[in-house]
């Protein structure tokens, strides 16, 4: 079944220097698997995850042939709809818990605030919830994090922080932007297998959004590799390695491996037919 | 002889009253044109070794010797002779205001050497920036192209010793490529030694011949690159860093 649906998106921003059209053309559709968009940086990955939410402020302009979530016109839908869905029905991680936990709040006041306003919650079990959210990723000691301020905090720690605060609602759809890129690689491993576990058990469609092609195949059910844009390339990840397009392929390429050849890394051949346009 | 030795080098912080130790007790040596990497996670020491062989970090115990001879405190212009280092931000340590070809000449004039024009013009064409990029602004450039620059101001006192803090993890993939590939070019040339630091084991294995694990300031395991290669780690530390390197993923 498909959870989202976008066709033909486009996200322009009108500046100084002229029109950036950031995303050109983007389609994918999503049922309640896991999509990775891979792409370097100003490929438009993260605006496009940002477009589902319509969290592009002006001067940037989204249009779209269709975006659809469950049924529900994304590019018709009022401020209001569009309020009473963010969050609950489709989350967002972003990349860096540095920046995105509030910094003079502590922990537990951010985790229950949505539940206290938005659903009214009382405290004692907002608190509950928020534990239970705390424990689900796996942080071992919730009523000490509770009572910590974000500075307090690993960026592992305030990465988990970050997902938990979005699972509270169970939404429909998480879209993680970046969500470990912030991290060294053992805890990367944590985090991620922590969002695995909670994607299988809750059925939940997940956006994966990351410069990290490795860690993306390893991840995801599908792949759309963005460049300039444009998807250039929608795979299933365990193919990944029989990818066509020569953009997916340089990628892959021009990472170095352990044990690999002493030889000069292939670069990406920016002069190409492919990377014009 | 060894370039570069550090033998139970301590680095302890005193922040309001606590007292942190960054490094402990790590030595290493390494040979002239050498290449030697430091790989951990954050909070490992691995950048704090560095800094405290350029005199950046407070130094609470062991000797650091360049070439057999103590470094001396402050370390001073002889020291910038041998020895340079790379940041891993080329955003934060290039200066905003200053143009490419002021940030290149600088050092040449602190050390009162001549025949700047030439030497900026032939330092820009090492790294592979046409001579045009002489008087823009960091800010005009990409992230790329200003690590490039950065490793190019590096150069300009000609020195021996590299020091490579994380050179490209702030770029991306294609970009870190060349930019690995023109390190190891601007070695072979100039016969360099380098000390890098990085968390990325693939990395390390692709730029150095041997490298040192570290963990919480420790030294945990050195690895020959063969070692590495055919997964001959003996900690378990080592072990779970290499299991978790991003580029075993494709292999399952």
């Amino acid at each position: 079944m498909t959870l989202l649906s976008v066709k033909d998106l486009h996200v322009s921003f009108r500046t100084e220097a002229g029109l950036v059209e950031a995303v050109r053309g983007v389609s994918f559709s999503l049922g309640r698997e896991r999509l990775g968009i891979v792409g370097e940086s100003g490929s438009g990955k993260t605006i496009t995850g940002r477009s589902v939410l319509r969290l592009i402020r002006p001067p940037g302009r989204i249009s779209a042939a269709e975006m659809t979530f469950d049924g529900i016109d994304l590019m018709g839908a009022s401020e209001k709809q569009m309020r009473a869905l963010r969050g609950q029905r489709i989350a967002m991680v972003m990349q860096d818990p540095k920046y995105s936990l509030n910094p003079v709040m502590k922990i537990g006041a951010q985790l229950t605030e949505g539940l206290r306003l938005r659903d009214r919650v009382g405290a004692a079990e907002a608190r509950a919830k928020a534990i239970a959210a705390l424990e689900a990723v796996q942080i071992r000691d919730p009523e000490r994090v509770m009572e910590a301020y974000p500075h307090e905090l690993s960026g592992g720690m305030g990465q988990r922080v970050m997902i938990a605060m979005m699972l509270i609602p169970n939404p429909d759809l998480l879209i993680a932007d970046e969500p470990t890129s912030a991290l060294d690689v053992t805890v990367q491993a944590e985090v991620l297998s922590i969002l695995d576990n909670l994607v299988r058990s809750r059925g939940m469609g997940l956006i994966f959004i990351s410069h990290d092609l490795r860690l993306v195949a390893r991840f995801c059910d599908r792949v759309l590799v963005m460049f300039k844009g444009r998807v250039v390339e929608e795979l299933e990840a365990r193919h990944l390695m029989q990818a066509r397009h020569p953009y997916t392929q340089g990628l892959l390429n021009c990472l170095p491996r352990i044990g690999g050849p002493r030889a000069p890394l292939p670069g990406l051949d920016r002069s190409a037919d492919w990377a014009r346009g | 002889m060894a370039l570069i030795e550090i033998e139970n080098l301590s680095v302890t912080y005193h922040v309001g009253g606590r007292s942190i130790r960054a490094v402990e007790d790590v030595s290493l040596s390494v040979a002239a044109r050498e290449s030697y990497g430091l790989v951990g996670e954050s909070g490992s020491g691995k950048s704090t070794i560095l800094r405290a062989i350029c005199g950046l970090a407070p130094v609470s115990g062991g000797r650091i010797r360049i070439a057999g001879a103590p470094v001396k405190t402050p370390r001073g212009k002889a020291f910038s002779r041998h020895v340079q280092m790379v940041f891993q931000d080329p955003y934060g340590s290039l200066h905003p205001r200053h143009t490419i070809d002021r940030t290149l000449a600088e050092p040449l004039a602190i050390h009162g050497i001549g025949d700047t024009d030439a030497r900026v013009v032939r330092a820009l064409d090492d790294v592979g920036l046409p001579p045009a990029f002489r008087f823009r602004y960091p800010h005009q450039l990409s992230g790329g192209q200003r690590q490039r620059v950065a490793i190019a101001r590096a150069l300009m006192l000609e020195p021996e010793i590299l020091l490579l803090d994380e050179p490209t993890s702030a770029l991306d993939a294609s970009v870190q490529a060349e930019t690995l590939n023109l390190l190891n070019r601007l070695r072979a040339e100039h016969g360099l030694t380098f000390l890098m630091v990085s968390h990325d084991l693939a990395v390390i294995d692709h730029m150095c011949d041997r490298v040192l694990v570290m963990q919480h300031g420790r030294a945990v395991e050195e690895l020959s690159r063969a070692a590495l290669a055919g997964a001959q780690m003996t900690t378990d530390y080592a072990r779970t860093l290499f299991e978790a390197s991003a580029d075993r993923m494709l292999e399952v």
